[in-house]
């Protein structure tokens, strides 16, 4: 008998093993691809020639060529490329090129992460080192010593920071950053696709700052933007940078053979729909492949996952591999750490890694062979980009998606062709939410007076001007609006948070230790930090001790306990004014401003597994209000047939449904989109469901559902269909329902929606 | 509707008529109208004016003979000279400079912290001009007017070195930025050299003072009373007002403010050098011990066994710090006939950490360089006998203190006496 089993014998064994076939929804083969290669570009600086040679580069693939040909010729472009496929020297080489060509050139490259700053600093150096050419690159980040930053400021070829650091520490001391805003030749944005909702909308502002910045030191930076795939990287980066962008899309790495498994773990209780823990499924399967030395990497969506199934899989294989064979990698990993991690797996040393979704960003870890995924990990994007991570450019991979019971996961692994041949997400930004953009008019008046007839992105400025010298802000003078403020308003403005004023989460679990951990919009903290609230963050369970509203803090202690909390919150939605309103014979569609009135009321504790309810308490808290945009759709049918009680149950099923169906089609963290059904709407009397964007002013989530609403309802309706459910469950429509008729009703009711002949 | 406004959106049916109202700048005496000129004439203040603009520039002379605080400005000129006889070498050493080339600096801002749009709305300097003390600001009347503001400063300094109070982190480099926003049009700002007291003051005063605001430095050191001062960080509101209103008043109080800073920025770098060179009879034994420390910081060892000396005498608080301070200069020269004494005085005076500190370096001395362990082992058993009594954590002076006993007592038992 042989000892191990290489990956070809594993999977002739999964296919005929019945524990693990029978499991098995979907195996999807997607077929090897060929390398495309051309040869270097003919003026290539010879240095740089002889530089990728040593790295045993003598060609380039064709979409790294391409973006070489466009960005020399002052296009500013977005290349779409999978992992591993050589991304970084799409930009690398006409930087460092157009630097030899002119040493004055500048060029500023942003990286959503510090860490991913880091990373990229050491891969830029060894390309100059080994050409042993004389460019400075230098990471300017909130670790960067005092000593140096002088030097970066005035001496750095290439200043590699973060979009946070850009918005507060460089653009509002520009001044100190002359020879880099005078001479700035590429503004370089990798991972773009993170670069979405709130935080992008944010984040095209912070480049509005820049180009004015540059257009006052006189120059025009071509823009390189690099995205994993999305539905729509022109657009995205078209409206991040507001210039335009030629679109590169012609992978030419090669990739081999792969293997896409859906696994959906087995029934064990047939009443409740519960199925087998995903995480111990995942320590069977990976286990397996680790004992026959096949490299895997297996995601965890949080840290605890992590860990949990880290000390599985070393106790599993301690006794043939060594625990040192499988390493655990979370976000907060050093450098240091990390390289120890990718020699590891380059030399063979290393078997297995158990990560977050740190590693979806572009960190280089070198290719596994074989890639497991705790539960879908939430967009079609991501998924992608995690099962890059399995597949050599030769031999065969294998990733595995092992679903967990929550009704998304069961969605997409029921719903095979949706994830494989839909294209996947949208990223939506809007940069001209009032509420971010006043924000940034502020910060830039900081840095630059305004002119008269100035724009400040897509809008003209004057009305905004003119409100904020009104607010004593700023001070018109002619035709000039100066900053006359006393404060830094960068300091007050946070690119990553959803409103200005959050609750602040301090975790004082430790006496001598008190730290804050984490913050949340004021309107999310109402349900989710009440007092006994029991919060989770990074897995970890921590009980609100107490919520203190007027300064927005929440005081957090660490538990272990078997429940969950859930609190109510009684909204009131009121249409404010409808931009869009299309009527039909069965139903109408709006879209327009909202009015969200929400209060917390009760909270009830909800234990694991069973879903009972073990105990409630009240909840005491002002009303908020929150101004927003929403699409909705109403029914001209009234269901008396039904009675109101089971109407309005339906439309809370309908609402749970839409509810983790919606953020799949709008590439938005669930918190962001909330749905909320009203038997009777206040502004047409109809049966209506409502979904607005939980950030105020809307940051184009509901619009992008307005359009494409009979979708989402498709799709719920298919969701809740194929729950082998009778009744209602967590994996459909949620336990808010009561009643044997929960279910079919809300089938019934989103049949109303979709056909108008019903 | 003006009549100027209306010939100009009929200006390409006027025939012929273009050039006459080609140019849209009013005449020029019309071009800059200052509001409330008397009041400002009244306050010494008159305008300057650059293109279609302009910026205030109050100007004040004080006779030499004047006092503020403690001292009268001539004797600001005693100290220059006082630098330039004395061979001591010190940051805040006049040496090579006329009195008259030291410029004292302050300005006033939007703003408390940094960045681009803190706003200098006030530049001030004074400095001796033949029989006076001369101190000029220069206020920007409205935001955009710093290129007059910038110009008519630059106009006016021509002299070596900055005398200011925080300016090394503040005050200069905000003028480096703002300076940067109009430098096309105003002259390059020229290079200074810079003394900063609110280093000298934390030196020497921290002993005694909580906070070292140069209001606090005035009241307790200098002598000086502000009689309705207006406090600093109420100058951002006032400016904003006053751009509104234009109405001088509340300015004024901000101007007396900035020109009572400067006043006492003269009155600080007299007194400072006459602390540093000993021509202070007032100055205080801790005073002096800070003066002698700077100076063995500065490697000025003469000076500073000069000033030190004097305090040994005394069996106060401040003679053990001189001795010791002394103590380990003598140790860097490897002086050990003079360190040793020093550091044992230090060491048999008392039970605090100074004499913890004096009896460790007693006992690196018998060990390492006298060989006498037996002696070495006495003193490091006094100083964790201190350390044990102290309150104070201090587990790694103690388990260093342990290496050395165990150490020690190896050597000892080898080489008995």
């Amino acid at each position: 008998m042989k000892l191990k089993k290489n990956l070809q014998e594993i999977l002739a064994d999964l296919k005929i093993n019945d524990s693990f076939k029978e499991n098995i929804v979907t195996w999807k083969t997607l077929e090897a691809k060929e390398a495309q290669t051309v040869s270097l570009p003919d003026n290539l600086h010879m240095a740089l020639r002889e530089s990728l040679k040593s790295k045993g580069i003598e060609k380039l693939y064709t979409h790294q060529k391409t973006a070489y040909e466009n960005i020399m010729a002052g296009n500013s472009i977005v290349a779409v490329t999978p992992t591993a496929s050589g991304k970084t020297l799409c930009y690398n080489l006409p930087v460092l090129q157009s630097i030899l060509s002119n040493p004055n050139a500048r060029s500023l490259y942003m990286f959503p992460t510090k860490a991913l700053a880091q990373d990229q600093k050491s891969e830029i150096n060894e390309i100059i080192q080994a050409a042993g050419i004389n460019i400075n690159s230098y990471t300017y980040d909130g670790d960067t010593p005092a000593n140096i930053r002088q030097k970066v400021r005035k001496a750095g070829h290439v200043v590699i920071t973060n979009p946070d650091m850009l918005h507060s520490a460089i653009l509002p001391h520009h001044t100190k950053w002359v020879s880099l805003f005078e001479n700035l030749k590429f503004v370089v944005i990798d991972e773009l696709h993170t670069y979405r909702g709130v935080f992008g909308s944010h984040v095209a502002n912070v480049i509005r700052r820049l180009k004015r910045i540059c257009r006052y030191y006189g120059s025009n930076p071509v823009f390189i933007c690099t995205s994993a795939t999305i539905a729509n990287p022109l657009e995205l980066a078209e409206n991040l940078t507001e210039e335009k962008m030629v679109l590169i899309d012609n992978n030419g790495a090669p990739s081999g053979t792969k293997h896409f498994l859906f696994y959906n773990p087995p029934i064990v209780n047939k009443p409740l729909n519960i199925r087998r823990s995903a995480t111990l499924e995942v320590r069977k399967i990976a286990g397996e492949l680790l004992k026959n030395k096949i490299q895997t990497i297996v995601f965890a969506r949080s840290r605890v996952r992590v860990e949990i199934i880290l000390t599985y899989l070393q106790e599993l294989v301690k006794n043939q591999l060594g625990p040192k064979s499988i390493m655990g990698y979370r976000g907060g990993y050093l450098p240091t750490e990390r390289r120890k991690i990718e020699k590891g797996l380059r030399s063979g040393d290393i078997y297995g890694v158990v990560s977050t979704n740190a590693l979806e960003l572009g960190v280089d870890i070198g290719q596994l062979q074989v890639c497991i995924m705790t539960g879908y990990p939430g967009t079609i994007s991501s998924a992608w980009q995690q099962a890059g991570r399995a597949g050599r450019r030769h031999g065969e991979a294998l990733v595995i998606m092992v679903a967990s019971s929550s009704p998304l996961d069961q969605y997409i692994i029921q719903n095979p062709e949706y994830f494989f041949s839909k294209s996947p997400e949208t990223a939506r930004i809007n940069p001209d939410n009032l509420i971010i953009l006043i924000d940034h008019m502020k910060c830039a008046a900081f840095e630059l007076p305004f002119k008269a007839g100035e724009q400040f992105g897509e809008v003209g400025t004057e009305e905004l001007l003119e409100y904020l010298t009104e607010e004593r802000i700023l001070y018109q003078n002619g035709d000039k609006w100066f900053w006359m403020n006393d404060s830094f308003p960068a300091h007050n403005i946070s690119l990553r948070s959803a409103s200005q004023e959050n609750v602040i989460i301090v975790d004082q679990s430790d006496v001598a230790n008190v730290k804050v951990i984490g913050e949340m919009d004021r309107f999310s903290a109402m349900t989710l930090l009440h007092d006994e609230a029991i919060y989770l963050h990074q897995g970890t369970q921590f009980q609100v001790e107490k919520l203190d509203w007027d300064e927005k803090k929440a005081f957090v202690r660490e538990v272990d306990v078997d429940y969950f909390t859930d609190a109510n919150l009684a909204v009131q939605l009121k249409v404010l004014e409808e931009d869009k309103l299309k009527k039909m014979e069965y139903a109408e569609i709006g879209y327009g401003d909202v009015s969200v009135r929400a209060m917390a009321t009760i909270f009830k504790k909800i234990k694991f597994e069973t879903h009972d309810n073990i105990g409630s308490g009240p909840i005491h808290l002002p009303e908020e209000e929150l101004h927003t945009s929403a699409a909705w759709i109403s029914l001209n049918k009234s269901f008396s047939e039904m009675g109101h009680e089971r109407l309005e149950q339906g439309l809370v099923g309908t609402a749970h449904a839409l509810n983790h169906i919606a953020p799949l089609f709008v590439m938005a963290d669930p918190q962001d989109i909330h749905v909320i059904p009203q038997v009777k709407a206040d502004h047409n009397e109809k049966p209506t469901i409502f979904f607005y964007d939980r950030y105020p002013g809307g940051i184009g989530l509901s619009e992008k559902i307005h359009s494409g609403l009979s979708v989402v309802f498709s799709e719920t309706k298919k969701m809740i269909d194929n729950c082998k459910c009778q009744t209602g469950c967590p994996s459909c429509i949620g336990t808010d329902t009561v009643g044997e008729t929960a279910k079919s009703d809300t089938l019934k009711i989103i049949e109303a929606f979709l056909n108008p002949s019903n | 509707m003006s009549l100027k406004n209306k010939l100009n959106r009929l200006k390409p049916h006027i025939s012929g008529g273009a050039a006459v109202i080609n140019n849209n700048t009013p005449p020029e005496s019309a071009r800059v109208e200052i509001p409330f000129l008397p009041k400002w004439e009244s306050e010494n203040v008159t305008p300057y004016f650059l293109d279609q603009d302009y910026c205030l520039i109050r100007e004040i002379k004080y006779p030499l003979a004047q006092k503020h605080g403690h001292y009268h400005f001539h004797d600001f000129l005693t100290a220059v000279d006082i630098w330039n006889k004395q061979p001591i070498s010190h940051p805040l050493s006049a040496e090579g400079h006329r009195a008259d080339e030291l410029f004292f600096f302050d300005t006033e801002t939007t703003g408390l912290g940094g960045g681009v749009g803190n706003t200098i709305f006030l530049l001030g300097y004074a400095s001796v001009i033949g029989e006076n003390l001369v101190l000029r600001q220069h206020i920007l009347p409205h935001p955009g007017a710093e290129v007059p503001l910038y110009q008519s400063f630059l106009e006016k300094v021509n002299y070596k070195t900055l005398v200011t109070y925080n300016g090394k982190s503040f005050d200069w480099p905000q003028v480096k930025t703002r300076h940067t926003l109009v430098r096309n049009h105003v002259p390059k700002l020229p290079a200074f050299g810079h003394f900063d007291l609110f280093h000298a003051a934390r030196r020497l005063w921290k002993h005694k003072l909580d906070r070292l605001k140069l209001a606090v430095v005035e009241k307790e050191v200098l002598g000086i009373e502000r009689q309705d001062d207006i406090p600093g960080y109420l100058a951002p509101m006032i400016y904003f007002d006053f751009i509104e209103s234009k109405q001088p008043d509340g300015m004024l109080g901000i101007i007396k403010h900035n020109e009572i800073d400067i006043l006492s920025l003269v009155t600080l770098y007299t007194h400072l050098t006459f602390q540093l060179c000993g021509m202070d009879n007032n100055q205080t034994r801790k005073e002096s011990f800070e003066v002698g420390r700077w100076y063995a910081s500065l490697g000025e060892k003469d000076e500073a066994a000069k000033v030190l000396t004097k305090l040994v005498e005394g069996s106060d608080f401040t003679s053990l710090q001189a001795k010791l301070t002394l103590a380990y200069q003598s140790k860097k020269e490897q002086n050990w006939e003079i360190s040793l004494p020093l550091f044992l005085e230090v060491a048999d005076a008392g039970n605090d950490t100074l004499s913890q500190e004096a009896c460790i370096e007693a006992a690196k001395i018998y060990e390492h360089k006298i060989k006498d362990y037996e002696l070495a082992l006495d003193y490091c058993l006094k100083a964790l006998e201190i350390v044990g009594e102290t309150k104070a954590p201090m587990q790694k002076i103690q388990q260093q203190l342990e290496t050395r006993k165990k150490r020690l007592e190896g050597k000892f038992a080898k080489f008995p006496r």
